[in-house]
């Protein structure tokens, strides 16, 4: 068994637990909201609250090892609330208990919202289909029409979809055992006399799925969106629909890749003060060094290359700023987000301290739910920020100078791990056609189809970039040619199948490609692949268009020479 | 010496499964479950772990005393002990660590890491 075995197998035993939990929890839950409103606020309730505060330490405890982390934190506050009472020799009054009973209650609908967090990537996603399977996506619409329509454009992409036109058809396949991994919800069907959310709020089998749910719909009114914000849907999308979006939308949701652990580095002399913020962060997930010698932090800052520095305002001979700012004498750190930590409370103090090249000021008495948001916010605009400036606006691909790098990157990789690599140049067959007949916001929703479709067919490991104006370039590590081959023949009959609409007017593009493989052992500098894929791409156009052609790097240098 | 045998104690059965796969299943190690402090003194002994994981809340004896009464046995005395605990305050932290405990593990713990977060501890108990 290999080690992905074996993860599977691991993973596989805990969402077993996990079921059996989430299967046990409503009763649990029944149980304890029957004690709580027991409670009569006297000497009488102190087994009771005893009993409850047990209970909800368990509950604590075990919420957020499955996962349940809102689950978990109200639990804690719950057993905290108890366990004050049990001090005070004076037990809570009426209205107290009330709310606390109605804060027990609330536990069963926090366990609908789902695991979150660092363990439900790991744990929690119930049967995330392995990658390179297609995510079977359910629409529930009324609307047959429509319906079938979104179902079959969704198809186009990769999709596998199953259309239900009942709301109640959709429930019962979902009390059956069935599960999509996405769930595509129409609001109103007035054939059944229902809102979907306020269906969803009430209880259904579609709502313990477990997966993410999109909201559509031609009417949206505040109190819907509020009940699918409440729900935790993903989305909540206005008819008609703008497809390729909400592919985008889809993309994202669906994308359970585990992300890359955040890196945070911590400079803090105060030795315990730092290994308790690198408990807290690294429960999160997170991936944490500290370092509690101030004039080490540029060397640590080189070798751990974090995403955030936490920076302490005053150590013994520095202090923040003066660190912030040595930091920020090098280029490659100015980007990098600091963050003051202090105990300092004084306004006008922090804001001079922000001067000197920091990003944001936290007091030292911050708790941890604060910490790990601030963190977190930060890290993941710093993230968005590098993709901004990597990524080409309209497709979300690399730009033309990162696919390139991209080349040499896989190609270095495989010459070291000794397996070939292909790189592909794509281009849309006759593209300046569709800009002069329907304009060019048509023509961008053709570029972004098939930015889509490379994305949905290729694997996460590839690397796609938009290389110039309708023309691609894809990097395919561990790959062959015969492989390369069928990949983008694939792509290219697909992109063929999809249809483009524009006032009235339905159209199809086709694509040619031109594929270099790097063969194993094979020592070919990034530029010459390029080259003859380039090389490739040209014959197909030539051949007439709308097919992939197979170019043999260094061909034409031996024709050259003979 | 290498890391073989882990004794755990915890109440939590939920818990206490997953803490078993993520040690047995990812990590290797052989694990021994006792769902109470009064448990662990009892058949500790006998399991000669090579460390012992020790959750901090438990009704009836709760982890700090579970570790004195473990400390007390001659055949123990040596055992690297680590908590492990919602509660991560420094100030709780310092205070479980003067206790004797070698660290302290936060709860709630990832089942993909846990045994590594294990062996890290073990890895420093000498030094």
């Amino acid at each position: 068994m290999d080690e992905r075995d074996a993860l599977k197998t691991v993973q596989a035993e805990i969402a077993q637990l996990r079921d059996r939990y989430v299967a046990r929890l409503p009763a649990e839950v029944t149980e304890m909201t029957e004690l709580a409103g027991r409670l009569k606020g006297d000497e009488n309730d102190r087994p009771t609250l005893d009993f409850l505060r047990h209970r909800l330490h368990r509950l604590a405890g075990s919420g957020g090892t499955f996962g349940f982390h809102a689950l978990g934190a109200k639990a804690r506050l719950l057993e905290q609330e108890v366990s004050q009472w049990l001090e005070d020799p004076v037990l809570a009054d009426g209205p107290t208990l009330e709310h606390f009973g109605d804060g027990i209650a609330s536990l069963a609908t926090l366990q609908g919202a789902g695991p979150s967090g660092p363990a439900a990537v790991d744990v929690a996603m119930p049967p995330a289909p392995a990658s390179g399977q297609p995510a079977r996506i359910w629409v529930v619409d009324d609307d047959e029409l429509l319906g079938g329509e979104l179902a079959r454009l969704l198809a186009q992409f990769g999709y596998v979809t199953r259309l239900f036109t009942r709301f109640d058809d959709a429930n019962a396949a979902a009390r059956a055992g069935e599960r999509p991994d996405i769930l595509i919800l129409d609001v109103l069907f007035p054939d059944e006399n229902l809102n979907a959310t306020e269906a969803l709020f009430r209880g259904s089998a579609l709502d313990t799925l477990g997966c993410p749910l999109l909201f559509v719909t031609a009417f949206s009114d505040f109190p819907s969106q509020l009940r699918a914000a409440r729900l935790g849907a993903s989305g909540f999308m206005e008819k008609p629909l703008d497809v390729p979006k909400l592919v985008d939308r889809l993309e994202r949701m669906h994308d359970t890749s585990p992300a890359t652990p955040h890196r945070v580095l911590i400079v803090d002399d105060d030795v315990d003060l730092a290994e308790h913020y690198r408990l807290v962060l690294t429960a999160a997930g997170m991936e944490v060094a500290v370092e509690n010698l101030p004039e080490q932090v540029m060397e640590r800052v080189a070798t751990f290359r974090p995403e955030l520095l936490l920076l302490d305002m005053y150590m013994p001979g520095y202090t923040g700023p003066e660190l912030a700012t040595v930091i920020r004498y090098r280029d490659e750190w100015l980007s990098l987000p600091i963050v003051y930590l202090s105990a300092e409370t004084d306004l006008d103090k922090q804001i001079k301290a922000l001067g000197h090249g920091a990003d944001d000021f936290l007091t030292k008495s911050i708790s941890d739910a604060q910490l790990l948001a601030s963190v977190r916010v930060r890290v993941a605009r710093s993230r968005q920020l590098a993709d901004l400036m990597s990524k080409d606006s309209l497709t979300d691909l690399l730009k033309h100078a990162r696919i390139k790098e991209e080349i040499d990157i896989e190609l270095t990789r495989a010459q070291r791990s000794g397996k070939p690599v292909c790189v592909a140049m794509v281009d849309i067959d006759h593209f300046k056609l569709v800009n002069d007949t329907y304009g060019h916001a048509v023509g961008d929703r053709v570029i972004r189809a098939i930015a889509h479709l490379l994305r949905q067919r290729l694997r996460k490991s590839d690397g796609i970039g938009r290389y110039g104006g309708e023309e691609f370039v894809v990097v395919l590590p561990e790959c062959d040619e015969v492989m390369a081959k069928a990949i983008l023949e694939d792509n290219r009959e697909r992109f063929g199948a999809l249809r483009f609409r524009h006032e009235e007017q339905e159209f199809a593009c086709t694509l040619s490609a031109g594929v270099a493989c790097a063969n194993s052992g094979q020592t070919v500098a990034g530029g010459d692949l390029l080259v003859t894929a380039d090389e490739a791409l040209y014959a197909a156009k030539h051949g007439g268009r709308n097919q992939v052609r197979i170019g043999q790097v260094g061909a034409k240098a031996t024709a050259g020479t003979t | 010496m290498d890391l073989k045998h882990i004794l755990y104690v915890e109440d939590e059965p939920d818990i206490q499964a997953v803490a078993k796969i993520a040690l047995e299943m990812v990590g290797g190690f052989t694990v021994k479950i006792c769902a109470s402090g009064e448990e662990a003194l009892r058949e500790a002994v006998a399991f000669a772990p090579d460390m012992i994981l020790l959750d901090v809340m438990m009704p009836g004896m709760d982890g700090p005393s579970s570790l004195a009464g473990l400390r007390a046995l001659p055949e123990l005395a040596a055992v690297p002990i680590a908590f492990m605990t919602a509660k991560v305050q420094p100030a709780e932290v310092a205070h479980l660590k003067s206790l004797g405990a070698l660290d302290v593990i936060p709860k709630p713990f990832d089942p993909m890491t846990l045994a590594t977060q294990v062996c890290a501890i073990w890895e420093k108990r000498n030094g």
